[in-house]
């Protein structure tokens, strides 16, 4: 064990300044990180994802909505914010009322699985609140969404 | 009444002292004539603003103060070609009473002649302007202005208000005031400045994400967006007294846009669907304007409040459309462009100016007739271009565009051209609003 000792010492210190060496040269190429994922996912209330320039609901929402109805009716004492949200392209105003309809699709279809109005909010944020930083379509695709929050 | 004032147009007590001046020499008949004349040519107004004259050190000073300030607020206007004066434009021969020399004048090609001098008495700058036709030698124009040495920048915008009024007929921008977002402490708050950019103010400190700000015509109240009840919210500012008052019915309130000094438009979500509400001051509701599922949003006013210029999706994609207020009878104004929003109603009435998201993924503004006549592209080949606002003349705009990489405010002429950037900086401008008090 002793003759380990200054043989990983020889190996840690140059690993470790080429580590170093590493995330400074990312540093100056790559854009900073986006910011950190909200603090607390909640595996029952998932996303739903919305079409370009579009409110209604896609087939693949559906299940989603389906899950987080079930959680909501589960989690009694908890009521929800579902907040709209839209990609940056586009005029703002314009996306902060695209965003309320967006919500409000969701709640919609919420409500009509039997969850009762008065535990749901909806609130838009247009492109105020970006989740993906890029500036093409896979990152428009996760933005254009219903973000479903337990108060 | 006066903290009123000091908030709403700081500098105006410097420009009520300016208010005390001799009357102007000049008859109707004359500056009629004038304009009449100039109204045949089109193009600038070839303008030698002279140097003023002045005795002493301090004097000098303030002098060379003034004529910069004279100088980049007639600039400003895109309305004059400024001519250095000409050497020999003064005979000093007799030192009290120099005469100008309209030879020299008309051989540099100038129009007009602007000159004068400074006095100073117990910490007051006087400014005598004189300002003459330069081919005919008449006197277009004698003023005496006055205010304090703090206020050069009132004194000589006095000045040059009266200059432009002289020569155009019409009112100018100075004294105007803009709004606009601005991130620069981390937050989306509200700013103010002057028309030309100078002396940002924040006018509000909500610590949340403020939006789409936009004075009264008196400038007594500010209307705008605010998330920090935790919904877009609309928000009504009363500038003298600092308090604020909010819609705090249910839904989210999008894009206000004032009829007149009581009455504020905005999309409100009162009823489940986003419909256009007329609301007063006190941010009670007045009435509902708009009755569609689709979405209606942005409304901005013909000056007599009759007429709504608004955006609908009503046809699908977003269009402009105009409301008769009385009738409730709706016209679709756009016909060109796939996604028109932002509209914004010239102060002069004929015109409105709007945002086209266009299929190269460029935003651009155009203006177009109220009657839907006369469609004209005013940006063109700079990324992307919003939120257009006519100056209270209506002879120019301020918009925000990223063509250098962050969003900015800029000024143009309403014709198209001219197009500069208005403030400096490291933060991302949006939403500017000019106002329609100068």
């Amino acid at each position: 064990m002793k003759t380990m000792k200054p043989l990983l010492r020889t190996l840690f210190i140059p690993t470790m300044l080429f580590l170093g060496a590493c995330a400074c040269c990312e540093e100056t190429v790559v854009a900073p990180p986006p910011p950190p994922p909200p603090a607390i996912v909640l595996p029952g209330l998932g996303d739903v994802f919305y079409d370009f320039d579009r409110s209604e609901l896609r087939a693949d929402a559906v299940e989603q909505l389906k899950t987080n109805a079930n959680w909501i009716q589960a989690n009694t004492t908890h009521n929800v914010i579902i907040e709209g949200h839209c990609d940056e392209r586009g005029t703002s105003e314009y996306n902060l009322a695209l965003g309320e309809r967006r919500a409000n699709s969701a709640k919609d279809y919420i409500v009509n699985l039997g969850v009762a109005p008065t535990r749901l909010k909806t609130v838009s944020f247009g492109e105020e609140k970006p989740f993906a930083d890029g500036h093409n379509e896979e990152a428009w695709a996760q933005n254009r969404r219903a973000h479903f929050v337990a108060e | 009444m006066v903290q009123l004032f000091k908030r709403v147009v700081p500098g105006i007590i410097v420009l009520l002292f300016c208010l005390v001046v001799f009357p102007l020499t000049l008859s109707a008949a004359e500056a009629g004539e004038y304009i009449a004349i100039r109204k045949e040519g089109s193009g600038n107004i070839a303008l030698v603003l002279d140097k003023l004259d002045a005795n002493g050190k301090k004097e000098s000073r303030f002098a060379q103060s003034l004529d910069t300030i004279m100088h980049d607020g007639l600039d400003f206007t895109k309305i004059f070609s400024l001519i250095s004066p000409p050497l020999n434009v003064k005979d000093f021969s007799d030192k009290k009473n120099p005469v100008i020399n309209f030879g020299a004048l008309t051989s540099v090609g100038a129009e007009v002649y602007a000159g004068g001098s400074l006095t100073r008495k117990s910490g007051m700058i006087n400014l005598d302007m004189k300002v003459y036709d330069a081919s005919g030698s008449k006197l277009l124009l004698s003023k005496t202005y006055t205010g304090r040495e703090e206020g050069l920048r009132s004194i000589g915008h006095a000045f040059c208000a009266d200059l432009v009024e002289l020569l155009t007929g019409k009112k100018s921008v100075f004294g105007s005031k803009i709004v606009f977002i601005s991130n620069r402490t981390g937050f989306k708050e509200i700013y103010e400045c002057d028309f030309d950019g100078f002396g940002v103010e924040p006018l509000t400190n909500l610590k949340s994400i403020s939006m789409n700000p936009a004075l009264s015509p008196d400038g007594k109240h500010l209307a705008f967006i605010s998330f920090a009840p935790g919904r877009p919210t609309l928000c009504i500012k009363n500038l003298a007294d600092g308090k604020i008052a909010s819609v705090s019915k249910s839904g989210v309130s999008i894009d206000p846009g004032w009829r007149s000094n009581s009455e504020v438009a905005a999309t409100l979500s009162l009823e489940g669907n986003q419909e256009i509400y007329l609301v007063n001051t006190d941010g009670s509701l007045s009435k509902r304007v708009t009755n569609n599922k689709s979405i209606d949003i942005s409304p901005t006013f013909s000056p007599d409040g009759t007429k709504m210029a608004f955006v609908s999706s009503r046809n699908g994609l977003p269009q402009i459309f105009i409301q008769d207020i009385q009738s409730g009878l709706v016209k679709r104004l756009t016909f060109s462009g796939r996604y028109n929003t932002q509209p914004s109603w010239s102060p002069l009435g004929d015109k409105i100016a709007y945002t086209t998201w266009e299929k190269n993924g460029e935003i651009n503004i155009f203006v177009i007739n109220a009657d839907g006549s006369g469609l004209m592209q005013l940006t063109q080949k700079s990324r992307e271009n919003k939120s257009p606002s006519f100056s209270p003349d209506g002879e120019m705009i301020v918009y925000t565009s990223n063509r250098q990489g962050k969003e900015k405010v800029y000024v143009m002429s309403s014709k198209g051209g001219n197009e500069r950037l208005l403030l400096q900086g490291d933060d991302v401008q949006t939403q500017p609003s000019w106002s329609l008090f100068r």
